[in-house]
């Protein structure tokens, strides 16, 4: 249940945008890209969700567990991601916003079960009937986070996902994302303008691309 | 939340404006149906024309087929603009249907009802063209597809004519959902683009459209020009035969005639209250389906069908044109022949001449309501924008479904009463009634139509210019307004065709004095010479045409060396 790139680039008009990139994110791992904005960090992202943009092309390969996802939809990828904006859907109670992640077969019961235990790790007990819009920005972080993990993910993408988030509570998010990814042991990769960010012992890989 | 905000002179005229009048007619129908109509002698109140009305022979047929194609046409175009968009949002033809819109709106109802007609028509062109090869028809089959009984013909062109507009007030309000943000977030949950439009997108959209889609129910229950040309004749459905009873010679008809519009009034009030209800009951019933996490979509079969249907609306629309010009140059076109044997400019030196005061008349009407609803629709959007600065009470709230007002009632309920107290005030029959008339049906046409780019406008921008110039009416004019030229000028456009494309205004208000184009079409389209039809209805379809290419290829000589400008 790994996350490995394999001499991945993306080209654009024929030419690449950064050099080559080799990465294996073991389950449970989080590896961080870093890189000064536009060196392509969240193009390399969007390629590994399966959302590279057509004036792209991609080269070498993204295998997930094994198995090559180049061909595959971002729908089919099973493949997380985790945004800046919380994008929760406003419309929806914060219990419909997760329940909507949950995947099918799963009994009416269970799925107030799921909730609720969901709920009561990130401290937000009873917020099921909340509306998204009443909630604080550490609350929608958690709960987009939540919503996302829900889904059961086989691998978690986090585009500078606590860049919105005030100084006090980077580090409280931050704590909650990393605990809930090892807990999840699902491979994670966070790109980041921020070394702050970067969780203890992670890899860190810088995204440049060679002059000449 | 104190004082106020500025231009709001503005809001406050059209909401009066609106309400005034709409009370007006709904209370001027009101009381010749209860028996009240001293003009022509008839001063005791009595609910006589109500009993008359129910047992007039046929109001039954008449009642079920303006109900069946009405609803039928809502439901129909409704669905079919919902699952249009979730299967063709970010597709080239979703593109393709943006950049074609306009134009294929701008087409006059009237118009393209008598090139539906053509082309549906036992001797029309489609039958023409599989003749007799696949038919073995010589001459026409004695079917009844034009005018028939049930109101098929009139139900599919309602929703040809309609759906257009959806769309166009879809892709309006889809600037108001973060649709790539959501779409992105749905697809790393595991769900297709289908499944998130369904199931997230168009319950977000639903509201953005409700009155839309209530406007599209009144029409299509009240459509008058439409069901003349294509709709069943005898029993014709409710709005026709309203019609036909105020224009009776014998004027007692005229009590009848107001009790049949507040009854269709009642239906379509009745018709919108019930698909109110509905949404809720729907919104109930589906809210656990939208969280079930089932991923695979149902509907996934269907997206050839409703390809194939959107583009299928645009296809007639096209080929109902072709068939116009083509009978338009007809001297001799014998039944099965695919085309013409001889072809003729004699109908258009014809129609050309004869149509000269009725096309004046409409341009005149179309271009002095376009005008003024412009300057009430820029006076309040400018308003919008100083109470959205300054964040001060303002009327815009009001505004929004005020405007729809107008499009919720049908025409010939309010007209008919408006007419009651135009003659009461001797103020019928003058054009400036008429105009105004009219501007009830335009102003919020180009409202809808500038609103979105108007809000959009970087209002940094001015900010900029008035520090400069510091005078708010020059940067208005010369900063503002100029940069939103193109936005104005098709909103003007909008505007225009709206006021060439009214029939029921024209046929009230004007009191039999003033013909303009589309009174003319509907007028001899139930005439027995397509030839001469089919002029006149391309002479309506080309004078909204003339102000949509006005509207484009102005901005692009005033402004040919800015670059800027050229978007």
């Amino acid at each position: 249940m790994s996350l490995e790139l394999k001499n991945l680039s993306i080209l654009k008009q024929g030419s690449t945008i950064f050099d080559p990139v080799n990465l294996v994110i073991k389950p449970g791992e989080i590896t961080t890209i870093m890189g000064p904005s536009g060196c392509g960090k969240s193009t390399l992202l969007s390629a590994v969700s399966g959302n590279l943009d057509k004036i792209f092309s991609l080269k070498g390969s993204i295998r997930l567990s094994g198995q090559d996802m180049a061909d595959l939809p971002m729908e089919k990828r099973n493949i997380g991601i985790l945004f800046q904006d919380d994008l929760l859907f406003p419309h929806m109670d914060i219990g419909s916003n997760l329940a909507f992640a949950i995947k099918e077969k799963t009994s009416r019961a269970q799925r107030k079960t799921i909730i609720d235990n969901a709920l009561k790790t990130a401290g937000l007990k009873g917020f099921e009937k909340r509306d998204p819009s009443s909630l604080s920005g550490g609350q929608k972080a958690r709960i987009s986070l939540l919503r996302s993990l829900l889904a059961k993910p086989s691998a978690l993408l986090l585009d500078e996902p606590f860049s919105k988030l005030d100084q006090t509570l980077k580090a409280k998010i931050r704590r909650f994302v990393f605990s809930q990814i090892k807990k999840m042991n699902i491979p994670a990769l966070l790109v980041t303008h921020d070394p702050m960010d970067c969780p203890e012992g992670g890899m860190i890989l810088n995204l440049n691309k060679e002059k000449g | 939340m104190s004082g106020q905000a500025k231009g709001r002179i503005f809001p406050v005229v059209v909401i009066s404006f609106f309400c005034v009048t709409i009370l007006a007619g709904l209370f001027g129908t009101l009381l010749p149906s209860l028996n009240y109509l001293p003009v022509i002698g008839y001063t005791r109140i009595s609910l006589s024309a109500w009993f008359d009305f129910f047992s007039y022979p046929g109001i039954q047929a008449s009642f079920l087929v303006t109900v069946f194609s009405g609803i039928t046409a809502s439901v129909g175009v409704v669905s079919l603009a919902f699952l249009f968009i979730t299967f063709s949002y970010g597709t080239a033809l979703w593109k393709f249907f943006e950049k074609i819109l306009s134009p294929v709106l701008s087409i006059p109802h009237a118009a393209f009802a008598v090139g539906f007609g053509f082309l549906i028509a036992p001797s029309g062109w489609f039958i023409r063209m599989v003749s007799p090869a696949l038919t073995g028809f010589t001459i026409p089959p004695d079917w009844i597809i034009l005018n028939d009984p049930a109101g098929v013909s009139l139900t599919i062109a309602l929703v040809i004519k309609e759906f257009p507009f959806l769309i166009m007030v879809t892709m309006g309000a889809l600037g108001q959902l973060d649709i790539k943000k959501t779409l992105l977030v749905g697809r790393a949950l595991g769900y297709s683009k289908e499944q998130i439009w369904l199931k997230i997108l168009i319950p977000r959209l639903y509201p953005h459209l409700r009155l839309s889609i209530f406007a599209v129910i009144a029409y299509s229950l009240s459509v008058v020009d439409m069901a003349i040309i294509l709709g069943p004749s005898s029993p014709s459905s409710l709005s026709v035969l309203i019609l036909k009873w105020f224009n009776d010679p014998d004027v007692s008809f005229k009590l009848l005639a107001a009790a049949g519009s507040l009854f269709l009034f009642v239906i379509v009030l009745l018709s919108i209250l019930c698909v109110y209800f509905m949404e809720r009951a729907v919104g109930v019933f589906l809210r656990p389906w939208i969280t079930n996490g089932n991923r695979r979509c149902f509907l996934s079969p269907l997206k050839p069908i409703i390809f194939f249907m959107g583009c299928g609306t645009l296809f007639f629309t096209a080929v109902s044109s072709v068939i116009l010009v083509i009978w338009s140059l007809t001297w001799q076109w014998r039944f099965p022949d695919f085309l013409p044997t001889t072809w003729t400019l004699t109908f258009w030196a014809k129609g050309l001449m004869s149509s000269f005061d009725p096309v004046m008349t409409t341009l005149f009407t179309g271009v002095a309501s376009a005008f003024i609803g412009l300057l009430l629709a820029i006076g309040c959007l400018e308003h919008e924008v100083a109470a959205g600065k300054t964040k001060t009470r303002n009327y815009t709230g009001y505004l929004h479904y005020f405007l729809y007002l107008p499009l919720l009632v049908p025409q010939i309920t309010f007209m008919a009463g408006i007419q009651f107290f135009l003659v009461i005030m001797k103020l019928d029959g003058y054009w400036i009634s008429l105009m105004v008339s009219h501007l009830l049906f335009v102003l919020p046409y180009m409202f809808i139509a500038l609103s979105a780019t108007y809000l959009a406008f970087y209002e940094r921008v001015t900010d900029q210019a008035m520090l400069l110039k510091r005078s708010y009416i020059i940067v208005l004019f010369r900063v503002k307004l100029p940069m939103l030229i193109k936005p104005i000028l098709f909103s003007f456009a909008i505007g225009f065709s709206v006021s060439v494309a009214q029939y029921i205004p024209t046929m009230l208000v004007g009191a039999g004095r003033f013909s303009t184009i589309t009174t003319e079409v509907v007028s001899i389209a139930s005439g027995s010479d397509r030839r001469a039809i089919a002029v006149y209805a391309l002479i309506q379809q080309f004078l909204p045409m003339v102000m949509y290419a006005f509207a484009i290829i102005l901005p692009k000589i005033l402004y040919y060396n800015r670059k800027g400008m050229q978007v």
